[in-house]
Parts: C-alpha cells; structure tokens; sequence
C-alpha cells in the first residue's frame, strides 16, 4: 500500500494550572493514499487534539513526547518528519493547507465573520496554488459548486453569517479542498448538523473524496457513521487507540470491549424500541488515569489483579489489525 | 452600506437637533438673564437709579422678551443658516469672534489627542496579547494599571517640571510668545505642534492604559477563536494571519467606544488645560456661565456636543465598515 502519513508513538503532554496532564499517550497510525481512516471515540478521548499535533495546530502549553514520529509523504516525493518542524517552516506552512486540509466541528466559527467566503477561499488559493486574480476566484466559484452549492458566483462574495449551516460546512468544504490537499482532516464535521444535513454532508465528502482520490481522516463519536464512510478504523480511549483496523472486519468482530460497549450503543433500525445501551459510566479525565488498562474502571469483563496492574500492549491481530486488551492476550495465550 | 450610512445620518441630524434644544434649556436654566446684567454694567457707578422700566426696555432691545421657542427658532437658523452665533454681550461682539482660533485649538488638541491613543494602544495591546503571560506584557499590565491611577493633572505637573528642567522648553500654552498673535503660517504651525504634544500626551494617558487593557483582552479572546486556528491551518503566515484575522477584530471595541473618549477627553480637558496655561474653550465656558453670557456658553456647549456627537457617527461608520455584521443589519 502506499502510505500518505504514519504516526507513531504520539504523545501529547499539556502544562496546566494543575500540573502536567497527558491527555494522548503512545498513539499509532497511518493513512494510506485514497483512502478514509476514522477514528471514533468519545468526547475528551483526545481525537482532536492528535489530529492538530500532525498540523502542528497545539497551543505553547503543549509538547510532543521525543519518541513521537509523524512521517508524511509530500506531493513532491520528499518525506517531511512533521514533529521537527519549526514554526516558521516553510515547509510547514506548504503542509497545512496545500498537503493537509483541516475541516472543523463549527463551520461558523471556522469563517472569519468580517471577509467573505470568496476572500477566504481566494486567500487559500492563492497561497497555494499560485493563481491570483480572476483565476483564484474562477476556482473559488468553481470548488463552491463541486460543493453542491447553488449559484456560486453570488455566493462567493456572502459573509459567513449569510448563509445556513449546512451550507457554511459545505463553503468550509470548499475552502480546504481549494488548496488541493491530499489529505483531508475532518473533525467532527457533521456534528452540528441536522439529521438530514448531516447524511447530505457525509455523502458530499464520500463522493469529493473518491473524484479527487484525496486521502481523509474523519473524526467522530458515532461508530455509525464510520460505518459509512471509513476503510479503516481506530477507536480511542482516554488517549489511546483501544482497537484498530478494517472498519468491516472490527464492526463484524469487535475484540475489545469498549468497541463492542460502543457498538451496541449504535440504534439499529431494525429495533428502534430496543433502548440505546450506552457504554455505562464517564470517561475519567487524563489527570486522573486509572492505573493499568486506561478502560478498566468501566469495563464489564475487566479482571482484577490483571487490568490494575499493566497497561496492554498492542497486539496484531491478522493483516492490518490490533487490538490493546489483556483478555485478549490471555486469550490467546491460552489458545 | 447606503442604506447603512443613510440611517446612521438620519439617527445623527435628529441626535444633533435634541442635543440644540438640550443646549437652548441650559442657557436658559440660571436664574436672571442677560438684562440684569447689562443694566448694572451700563449704569453701575453713575448714580442713575436702575428701574424695572429700563431692564424692561434692555431686555426689548436685546430681544429677550419673546417667546423662548422663538429665540431658540433664531439662535438655532442663525448657527445651521449663517454660522452667527449670536452676541456676546459681556464683549459686544459676534461670539465667533470670542471664539476665534479657540475652535481650531481645541480640535486640534482633541485629534492629536486621538491619534496618540490610538497609536500607542492598539499596536502595544495587540503585541501584549501575541505575547501574553511574557515579562514585557506583565510590564505594560503594570504600567497601564498605573496610567488609569494616576491622575492627569499631576501627570501634566510632573510633566511640567520635567520639561522646564531638562528641555528648557516653554510648555505652558499653545504657542511660542513670538506666535502668540502672527499669522498662520509654516513656522507657527510647526510651533503649535510643538507645543501640542505635551497636554496630548497628558490627555492620552488615561485613555491609553484603559484601551491598552481592552485590546490586549479582545485580542486575547480572538487569539483563540476558531476562526484563527482554522487559517492557520489553511498556511496562512503568522504575521499575516495576527494582521487580518484576530487583530482585526480586536480593534472593534476601540472603535465604538471613539465618542466615550472624545467625552473623557473634554471633561478632562479643563483642568489640564487650566495647569498647563492652555486656553482653550472649557475655560472660557466657566467664564461664561458665570457673566450670564449665553450665546458664548450655547456656543461652545453646542459644539463641544456636536463634536461628540459627529465622532460617534463617525465611530458608527467605522464599525459598519469593519464589520459586515454590522453593516448589514445581522
Ligand atoms: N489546550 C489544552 N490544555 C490542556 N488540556 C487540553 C487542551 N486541549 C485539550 N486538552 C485535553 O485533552 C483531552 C482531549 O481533548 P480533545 O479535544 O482531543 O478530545 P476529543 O476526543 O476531540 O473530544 P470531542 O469529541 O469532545 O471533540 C481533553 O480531556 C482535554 O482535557
Ligand atoms: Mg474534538
């Protein structure tokens, strides 16, 4: 496979008022070009802000851990090691944006209220795709009809605040994908959407993703919606990746138990009076991880004397698959 | 934006026209009028028993008798019609003539005034906030905490001293003595810029440090919006980005608060004018109101309100500029 971006061993430590915390610890990936990696987990589980470390998006209280290692292979052949570049890279700059798009949970607090779409897209365009003029903004018009936007050559020159918020996530859509990129990053982008919006959006992304063999990274709580749009999957709990692999082989075979806790949580049509089962309990908080098995406080099946005492390893599971569970092992161990 | 600027002009004729009638009820508000007073300059010294009958008749020739709404008719048209703001009666002269370059001065002082704190302000708030949590931004929170507690007046004495003692300067008054009473010309207005900077600065000063604390905090708040972070993402280089996108939004408060600081400015003005030996209108307002000479007082009240008022329009049209938001009605 050709591969577009690995991560491995991301840990992601904050300073805070109440000391150091380290909300992602230990985490691994990787995309391949052309295709959608999701990664589904709940809030506070740390989606966010490993998705920003590979942008180089994280606030100063914020540090890589040395082992961390984020390669990406650019456009132009050369791998860039993300986690050595400097503010004022060039390079840098080339990645976020041009080789990275990045679409956010609010589309519209992602626009800036006081320039127009079209100033925002142009502004893009121009950066990196070296058109200026009336060619950027003929590529502005362009991409907000790609979108599925409707009279684009007015809708260039509206402001954010006139528009609705499907079409602002459609206008967000446009904005990263005018630059090109390879690779989209899409946090959460369908959550403050209506129902209906929401399966327009997703089916949007799925069809642009395909047209433009663009690779994507899309984040979300609903393991539904991976389902959908997803060739890969990892889950994430409280900072680190539970369970991962092909999205169909993990929701037909769920090996750990919050992946399975989560799946049941899905409301199946087929039994809509059925209640929604929620994985019982609240994510503890990264300051207060439990010892062991970050999961083991709200896991069914947890063992005592085994999950308090060591964190589990991640064990390959057949081509492409892991899986972080001492049942697992044990398992297997027995097996 | 038409319709915009439009409303915003309707809302500032009809403000202005409030505000005349608001001035009007002023002058009239002391206790006597102008007859009295003429009566005992006229005859004070003479031994001429001042009568009702002869206020009376001053009072006819002056055209004090009539109705005040129909003194107020010709004040007001006199002013938008001629720009004749009536007698001064303690000078027996036009007030614009009383007024004279006083006008000029007080605008002037008032713009540079404006100019310096918004210069200082915005740039240094906007680097506090970029820099937040940094030694130079903890040193400008403490020196902006102590330009909103020091008082302005014992500023422009400390000034005073300083100036006099090191520079040697002459900076009391607008004016060098030689200029005093010349022509305008190059040479005087370069010496009234010299002289202007100092109760400018002394005015700004306030006004610097409360601003100082407004942008850095909205600038800080913009830091961390979205919006931001999403252009960063898009590559958009750093200073660029600071520039266009949260800097540019921070300035907003600024701007709509222009009318309160042109109002800070003229209740201030009055005693730093008076320790710097300035003369200027809010000086020879007190002087006025305490002769009873109205259309002197209406005048200068008058324009110093409608000074404040234009520069909220303005601040109006500013703000609908920078922000469509605004502008469009959202
Ligand atoms: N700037 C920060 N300073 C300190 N801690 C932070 C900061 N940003 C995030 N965190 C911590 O990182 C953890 C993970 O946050 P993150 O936003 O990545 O979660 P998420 O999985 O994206 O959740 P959601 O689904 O709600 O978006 C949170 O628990 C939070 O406490
Ligand atoms: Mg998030």
């Amino acid at each position: 496979m050709d591969r577009l971006l690995s991560v491995e061993n991301l840990s992601i430590s904050f300073r805070t008022d109440e000391g150091p915390i380290t909300p992602v610890q230990g985490v691994s990936f990787g995309v391949d070009r052309g295709r959608t990696l999701g990664i589904v987990g709940e809030s506070g589980s740390g989606k966010s802000v490993s998705t920003k470390a590979l942008m180089r998006l994280l606030p100063g209280s914020a540090s890589l851990s040395p082992e961390t290692r984020m390669r990406y292979r650019a456009k132009n052949g050369e791998t860039v090691a993300i986690e050595t570049l400097k503010p004022r890279d060039r390079a840098l700059r080339r990645l976020r944006g041009g080789e990275i798009g990045m679409i956010f949970q609010e589309p519209m607090a992602s626009f800036s209220p006081v320039y127009s779409i079209g100033n925002q897209m142009i502004e893009t365009i121009r950066l990196h795709r070296g058109l200026g003029g009336r060619a950027a903004r003929d590529l502005a018009v362009e991409m907000l009809a790609k979108v599925g936007i409707s009279s684009p050559e007015t809708r260039v020159d509206q402001y954010p605040h006139e528009m609705s918020g499907g079409m602002r996530q459609r206008a967000m859509i446009a904005l990263a994908l005018s630059a090109g990129p390879a690779l989209l990053i899409a946090d959460e982008p369908t959550t403050a959407l209506d129902v209906t919006i929401q399966a327009q959006v997703l089916d949007l992304m799925r069809d642009l993703q395909r047209d433009l063999g663009m690779a994507m990274i899309f984040i979300t709580h609903d393991l539904g919606v991976i389902a959908q749009i997803a060739d890969e999957v990892a889950v994430m709990y409280l900072g680190t990746i539970v369970e991962r692999g092909p999205t169909r082989e993990v929701i037909r075979r769920p090996l750990h138990p919050y992946t399975r806790g989560l799946l049941e949580a899905i409301p199946a049509i087929d039994r809509l009076d059925a209640r929604l089962k929620p994985v019982p309990g609240d994510i503890p908080s990264p300051s207060q991880r439990p010892s062991g098995c970050p999961f083991r406080t709200r896991c069914p099946e947890a063992v005592p004397g085994l999950c308090d005492r060591a964190a589990p390893r991640e064990t390959a599971v057949g081509e492409g698959r892991a899986v972080r569970c001492h049942l697992h092992d044990a398992a297997r161990a027995a097996a | 934006m038409a319709r915009f600027v439009l409303e915003r002009l309707l809302g500032m004729v009809l403000t202005l026209f409030l505000v005349s009638i608001m001035v009007y009820f002023i002058m009239e508000l002391p206790p006597g009028d102008y007859a009295d007073r003429f009566a005992f300059r006229k005859y004070s010294g003479t031994g001429v028993t001042v009568t009702e009958a002869m206020i009376e008749e001053i009072r006819r020739d002056l055209g004090l008798d009539r109705p005040a709404y129909l003194r107020y008719f010709d004040w007001i048209s006199g002013i938008v019609l001629r720009g004749d703001f009536g007698m001064a009666y303690s000078f027996l002269t036009p007030v614009t003539n009383v007024l004279g370059d006083k006008v000029w001065l007080t605008l002037g002082l008032l713009f540079a005034t404006l100019l310096i704190t918004y210069a200082v302000s915005i740039p240094i708030g906007i680097y506090a906030a970029v820099r937040r949590g940094s030694a130079a931004d903890y040193g400008l929170t403490v020196f902006s905490y102590l330009g909103l507690a020091l008082p302005n007046f014992l500023l422009a004495l400390i000034m005073l001293y300083c100036a006099n003692r090191w520079f040697g300067a002459s900076v009391g008054g607008l004016f060098s003595p030689q200029f005093e009473n010349a022509p305008w010309s190059l040479a005087k207005v370069w010496d009234l810029v010299k002289h202007l900077w100092l109760p400018a600065f002394v005015l700004a000063w306030s006004a610097v440090a409360y601003q100082l604390q407004t942008v850095r905090a909205t600038m800080s708040d913009e830091l961390n919006k979205l919006s931001v972070v999403a252009a960063r993402a898009r590559g958009v280089p750093e200073t660029r980005l600071l520039v266009k996108y949260p800097a540019r939004l921070a300035i907003n408060p600024v701007v709509s608060t222009i009318g309160f600081d042109v109002n800070r400015i003229f209740s201030e003005l009055p005693i730093v004018a008076a320790v710097l030996g300035l003369t200027e209108l809010g000086d020879l307002l007190l002087k006025a109101y305490l002769d009873l000479d109205m259309n002197v007082a209406g005048a200068i009240l008058l324009m110093l309100t409608t000074i404040i008022v234009v520069m909220n329009f303005v601040s109006d049209l500013l703000l609908g500029w920078l922000d469509p938001r605004i502008r469009m009605g959202a």
